[in-house]
Formats: C-alpha cells, structure tokens, sequence
C-alpha cells in the first residue's frame, strides 16, 4: 500500500517566471526514481502537494497536461511559508511531491461537447492542463469547438505566454485573450472578462463552460453565462479550501459534508447549490 | 464466542501479566486524574474508575506523531518514512463508549481509497479490552442517545462485565480470542449470563440523560442558515478542549520542525474551534467567527458523518460537557435543534 503521507522525491528541473512581477513562477519537476512518474497518474483539474522538507506544503493545482510525459508543472504565487520557499529554489534541487489528488475536470462529461475556457489571473493553471490535453493529437477529435477566454489585469501578468501564442495560431481552438488595461506594446484585446465573454458570447448549445479564476471574475461573469442559457449542471468550477492531508482526513477542507481536497476540488454549479455556501 | 470467568481481584494482575509480554495501556491515576498510559513495571492499574479524563483515542491516533524523517545531505533534504513500527499492544479497560468510538474512526481512517496507515496499524496490532459501565458514572452519560449502550462489545475484541464477585469475559473477536490464556479457564456458566443480561437492562435503564440525536438530522439538513447558530457561541473561548477530549475528533494539522540537519514531519491534533483552522494564506477565512465553527462541530457530528458514514459522531461520554470551562452543553445544543 502506497502511504499517501509520504512524498515522491523530485527534482526542479526547470523554472519559469510567468510574470512581471516575478511573484509567480512555473516550477518543472522530474521524478528521481522513474517508477514514480508512473504512480503519478493524473487528471487534468487534480492538484499535488508540494513538499519543502523543514518548510511544510502547500496544495496546488497540476498546470501541465498529463499528456506532456516526463515531468509534471505548477504554476505557484509566492504567497505564504511553502510557496516563498519554493520560490528561493533553484533549478537542480530536490524536493517532495504527494498526489495527485482530488477528483479532476469531468473529461468524459465534456467528450463529444464544445467546451467553453475561462479563467481570470493567477487561476488558469488547471485550465492550462485541461487545453493541453484536449488539444493534444489523441484527444482532439473528442472534443467539439474550444473556446478559451482568458484574462489578466494587464499584459506582464498573462501566464504562459509562448502557449497562449501557439494556441492563437491554431484554427482548431478559438482563443480571446484579454488585460483589463493593455500598455504601449498591446495589440490584443481589452476588457473585463464578464464582458468579453458577452461579446464571444458563446452558444449554449450541447456546450459546458468550465471557469476559474478570482472571486470577482466568477461574480460578474455567470450572470452572462445565465443570460446565454448554459444551466448550472453546464458549468464547472473549481474550489479551493485551506489543506492539510489531501485525502479526506485532516478535516478542514469540507464544504458541508464533502471534503474539497477528496470530493472536490472540481464542482458543477448545480452541485456546489446543493452544498452549504461555506467556503 | 467464548465465555469465561474470573475473580474480580485478578483483573489488575493480569493486565500486569500482559504488560510483561507486551504493551499494555491501562487506567493509571496521575495526579488527579485518571489516564489510559503504557502501564510502566510496577505501576499498578487503576480499574475502579470512572471514566477517564482524555478518550484513549491517543492510543491509535497520537496527540502527535512523526509521519517522515529527513536529514540534509549535499544533495539536499533526504527522507526516511518513521521507522514507526506499531507494537503489539492491549488497551486495556476502556469504557463501551470509547469502544465504539473507534468502529467511527475506522470509518475515516480506514476507507477504501485512502488507507490511513498509521492508524490502521495501530488498530491492527492492538487488542481492545472493553470495561463494561454496569452503573453508568456520570449525570452527563448519554450512550443510549447516540447508539451506544454502557455495556456493549461494540469496538472490543475482549468484554468485561461486572457480574457481582465476577467479572464476565466474552472474546468477541478472533483477536480477542488470542488471549484467553490470561484469563484463567473458568467457563462462564448460564447463570452469569442471566445476571449479565439484568445488569445490562438495569445500566441502560440508569442512562437517564437523553437526546434527540436522530431526530436532529433532517433539521439540520435543511437549517444551515437558521439564526438558531447565533446563539450557541457567545461564551465559547474557542479553547478547544471539546474536541481534544472528544473520542470522535479526529482533525490534525501537519507541521515541519527541523533542528540542525534533521527533521520531522509530525501530524498533531487539531481543532474546529480554532479560528486559524481553516485561514488560508490569502486572509480569507471561509468560517469567520465562532458561530461558524460552533455550526461546524455540531454539523459534523450530527449530519456530515452521517452523510458520508450514516453514523452519528458521538458516543455520548459527556466529556466535553463536563469539561467545557463555561458549560456549552451539546445535549442542549441538540435539544434545542430538535426544536427548531
């Protein structure tokens, strides 16, 4: 029996700073004994722990794409404890790595349907995954039209910016990339989100919007998604609760009578009504 | 199921006999109260208790225990998993409710896809030997609200009963069988079990402290936000000591500490009633106050382990009623639910 207390040893292999502000970084990790990468069968929308030995961990969403072999990516904010630790590492340092963990986007719940993105700021990471692996050769054909609306306050702060350029060229996914306030060098688009997804306006015939990002986004922006008559059970979300143990037993991460950590993190709205608003 | 008797004078001696084979954690008193610890040479076991101060649940789920090692090398931070090795143990003379607590923690550390391995070990190597409550010690005893009774095998391997001169020793379980040794070979006759079958309806008669803990839940399925939750906090100074005594609670933080080049990752508990619970790094706190967290560890007990396990998550021991420092009741807590 595998104890899922225990981390994977891992390498950073590659870091990546996303933004300007330098506070938010990719972190590539390889696994130090190969037998792992295999046990570390994931899903697009599960998250790991990430694991500093004599700092602690800190759970964050999985942003590369399982279909992407030999490593596995976070994107991660410099924020607390474990993330500034982390953001001290250099390439070649071996840390831990539990997971993954959590349910994950419902794949074949959106197989055979167009899947509209949207993620806001610092929340695309999971999304990422979810596109990378959709787009892929294998899985493509599975999926009907992608969407992908994807915002950040201004252009320095978009993630992944040599991806979000090859996914512009591609005629197989429809991508609307905007900054609340563009600067001397933007030629893209500007606008809130909530707003940009009015003018996409995508249909909500046999289509499902998954969405992430900050609360204020997802505030402003299912009223649209209401208005164009995607139903709750159509559109997907995705939590995050304080956590410990990531597997259903440290106890603070329910909502209601559902632990996020194990249940969750990935919720339709029509699921998340059933559940008590605490989180 | 094997039956046997033995005097009521032996029982000390034999739990000092099996603490020469093995680990024995048993009632001792220290200072004023009454404590399940390892039962050290010459110590002598204390069976004429009450109930003790803390639920034995620290002997399946430490207040803190080492989940991994490490040690800095040049390559940096190396881990060990504990050499955490669980004995063959005897809990020795725990009262039927905390009995029964442990059947409700298997259900969470003992699932069918994440595997508690330190707990089951734990549980797996110890042997329980229950002390039946014939008289029921305290007012606050509630065991036959929250399915319970004070004389249940529910949780043992081993069950002693107070039959008089006697006690009654069934072996439930096979694990409990593995001991009968100890227990001299005195075949317990009929007329012990007539007695042990009046003392069990005179001991559940003698609960005479009730709670509506079923009725409650289809009431709290659907009050969340009634304002009832308002009212229970006021005086609560989130001391936590309800969850730490609770043979129920089970919530656990995990830390780091390292000294020079090694290290430790331990799992301590943890509690509801703790406001930086459930903080996250950003500042949001989905439980904002008190009432919240009141909201939480009444709704845990009463509804979401009965979601997810249909069982109620309280045995009725009355600990955290006895000990609350400003008397929050949860009898009444649940009275009052009943009524909303």
């Amino acid at each position: 029996m595998q104890n899922p207390y225990i981390p994977y040893p891992v390498v950073v292999d590659k870091i990546i700073t996303e933004v300007d502000t330098k506070d938010i970084k990719t972190f590539r990790f390889k696994f130090i004994n190969p037998e792992d990468e295999a046990k570390y069968n994931y899903i697009p929308g599960q998250f790991g722990e990430l694991s500093i030995y004599g700092k602690g961990e800190s759970p964050i969403g999985i942003a590369s794409s399982p279909t992407k072999k030999g490593y596995v990516e976070f994107t991660v904010q410099k924020a607390g404890v474990v993330t500034s630790a982390l953001h001290e590492m250099e390439e070649g340092e071996v840390m831990g790595l539990r997971g993954p963990f959590g349910n994950s986007w419902p794949l074949e719940f959106l197989e055979g349907k167009n899947i509209v993105i949207v993620g806001g700021g610092f929340a695309f990471t999971t999304l990422r995954s979810l596109i990378n692996y959709m787009i892929h050769d294998d899985n493509r054909k599975r999926f009907c039209n992608i969407t992908v609306i994807y915002g950040a306050r201004n252009p320095g702060l978009l993630l992944y910016k040599d991806e979000l350029d090859e996914w512009g060229k591609r005629t197989d996914l429809n991508l609307n990339v905007t900054v609340d306030k563009g600067d001397a060098n933007w030629k893209g688009r500007e606008g809130f989100v909530p707003t940009v997804c009015k003018e996409v306006a995508p249909s909500k015939e046999n289509a499902v919007t998954v969405i992430c990002g900050p609360p204020v986004m997802i505030r402003f922006t299912l009223p649209v998604f209401f208005e164009l008559g995607f139903s709750k059970e159509n559109i997907i979300t995705s939590l995050e609760m304080r956590m410990k143990c990531g597997i259903g037993k440290c106890g603070r991460c329910n909502v209601g009578s559902k632990y996020v950590c194990k249940d969750g993190p990935v919720f339709s709205l029509a699921e998340l009504d059933k559940l008590t608003p605490e989180y | 199921m094997e039956k046997r008797l033995i005097k009521k004078d032996a029982l000390a001696g034999i739990a000092k006999k099996m603490a020469g084979d093995f680990l024995v954690w048993a009632p001792v008193k220290k200072e004023d109260n009454i404590l399940f610890e390892p039962l050290q040479k010459d110590a002598e076991p204390f069976f004429a208790y009450l109930n003790s101060k803390n639920a034995p649940k620290n002997v399946f789920f430490p207040h803190t225990e080492t989940l991994i090692k490490y040690t800095r090398t040049e390559k940096g931070m190396v881990f060990s998993e504990d050499e955490n090795k669980a004995k063959d143990a005897v809990l020795f003379g725990v009262r039927s409710c905390d009995a029964h607590s442990f059947a409700l923690l298997d259900m969470l550390f003992d699932q069918e896809k994440y595997k508690d391995g330190y707990y089951i070990a734990k549980r797996q190597k110890t042997t329980v030997i229950s002390l039946a409550c014939v008289k029921p010690p305290y007012a606050s005893c509630f065991c036959t609200s929250v399915d319970g009774e004070p004389v249940s095998s529910e949780g043992a391997d081993i069950l002693l009963t107070d039959i008089g001169s006697d006690y009654l020793v069934e072996f439930v379980t096979p694990k409990g069988e593995k001991l009968t040794k100890y227990f001299g070979d005195t075949k317990a006759d009929a007329a012990s079990e007539t007695r042990k079958t009046e003392i069990v309806a005179k001991a559940k008669d003698a609960i005479k402290s009730k709670i509506p803990a079923h009725e409650v839940k289809p009431i709290l399925d659907k009050n969340f936000d009634n304002p009832f939750w308002a009212t229970i906090h006021g005086k609560c100074l989130a001391c936590g000591t309800c969850t730490y005594l609770c043979p129920t609670c089970h919530c656990f933080d995990i830390s780091d500490e390292v000294k020079g080049s090694d290290g430790v990752r331990l799992r301590s508990w943890d509690s509801c009633m703790f406001p930086m619970f459930t903080k996250e790094t950003s500042g949001h706190n989905p439980r904002t106050s008190q009432k919240e967290r009141w909201r939480q560890r009444t709704m845990h007990k009463f509804k979401y382990y009965v979601d997810n396990f249909n069982a109620i998550a309280c045995v009725g021991c009355g600990r955290c009623v006895m000990s609350c420092p400003v008397n929050i009741d949860i009898r009444k807590i649940v009275e009052d639910i009943s009524k909303l």
